[in-house]
């Protein structure tokens, strides 16, 4: 796919409220599109976080290693932002995320786009104040799960 | 019920060197600390009592410098969980930074507690104003918050893997 109909879909998320039109050029010219089958693992626990997703159709789940069992934490689909978090951190990932349909998404090269937001501040402060809102919903998602367990 | 916890007089003066030697603040420019430093004032907390409470407006974030403070949810039948407990050096609240600017949980003092706390208001203006600083600062918060995702999840995987 070429980076001009990359830039309009990301011209067409809901992303597009946070980025300005340049900004989402910026994520564009850093964009591919990637399809995975069914059953295919995108990032295994301990892969480098060199890349993060948005999830343009398909499902998605997470998955973490107990002791004993794999768990998911969470699936995700059309629109969702998958993998945000790790990027920052430089541990490698801390879980796994697998396919649960075809999955189209556009993966960002997340190290160039971390150099980016270094050299454009404006753009390093649209990024990790969606990345805020992402993790935030997430946290409060698990926070949720977490009473349940309690609470049951 | 911020306000009579504030030791104004005191905050210009002191409170810079206490947030440059912060973690948290760690490698920010000295600039930025100066600019930071207008949003800072001294709260204290008596052992019980509440710093947020879920639902209300979120308008402050807070350095904890001594005490420790449980973040709690509340559970249909079984009353307050808690979820967390922070301590000295630790940063408490970032709903200020995410709409629609409430807090999702409480946060209860559970010894007597020193906090300095930054104004979300003041914060965010600063952050519009210099998206250097803005950047600087929700890097800081957005690690913050993964840390925490990562031990929740863990936490609900630990709960379920037996």
């Amino acid at each position: 796919m070429k980076v001009d109909t990359l830039a309009e879909i990301l011209h067409g998320h809901p992303l597009a409220q946070e980025f300005g039109p340049h900004h989402l050029d910026m994520l564009a010219e850093s964009a591919r599109d990637v399809h995975f089958d069914k059953g295919w693992i995108i990032f295994r626990e301990g892969d480098e976080c060199g890349t993060f997703y948005l999830v343009l159709s398909g499902k998605v789940a997470l998955e973490i290693k107990g002791p004993n069992r794999s768990f998911q934490i969470q699936t995700l689909g059309a629109g969702d932002e998958l993998g945000w978090s790790s990027v920052l951190m430089s541990e490698g990932r801390h879980f796994q995320a697998r396919a649960l349909e075809p999955v189209w998404a556009l993966a960002f090269d997340g190290t160039r786009l971390l150099q980016t937001c270094r050299e454009d501040p404006s753009f390093g402060f649209a990024l990790m104040h969606r990345l805020l809102g992402v993790v935030s919903e997430r946290l409060q998602a698990t926070r949720l799960q977490l009473m349940d367990v309690y609470a049951s | 019920m911020l306000g009579e916890y504030l030791e104004r007089g005191t905050a210009m003066e002191t409170l810079e060197p206490i947030l440059v030697e912060s973690a948290f603040f760690k490698g920010m420019k000295k600039e930025y600390m100066q600019l930071l430093v207008g949003c800072a004032s001294n709260v204290r907390f008596e052992a019980g009592e509440f710093i947020l409470q879920e639902g209300k407006a979120a308008n402050a974030c807070y350095l904890i410098r001594h005490g420790k403070v449980a973040l709690e949810v509340h559970a249909p039948k079984r009353g307050p969980i808690t979820i967390q407990t922070l301590g000295e050096g630790e940063v408490l609240g970032w709903s200020w930074l995410v709409r629609p600017y409430h807090w999702h949980f409480d946060a209860r003092a559970v010894e007597p507690t020193r906090a300095i706390a930054l104004d979300g208001e003041c914060l965010r203006r600063k952050s519009e104003e210099d998206c250097c600083l803005g950047y600087e600062l929700l890097k800081r918060f957005s690690l913050i918050m993964v840390e925490r995702l990562q031990a929740a999840r863990f936490q609900l995987v630990n709960i379920y893997d037996v």
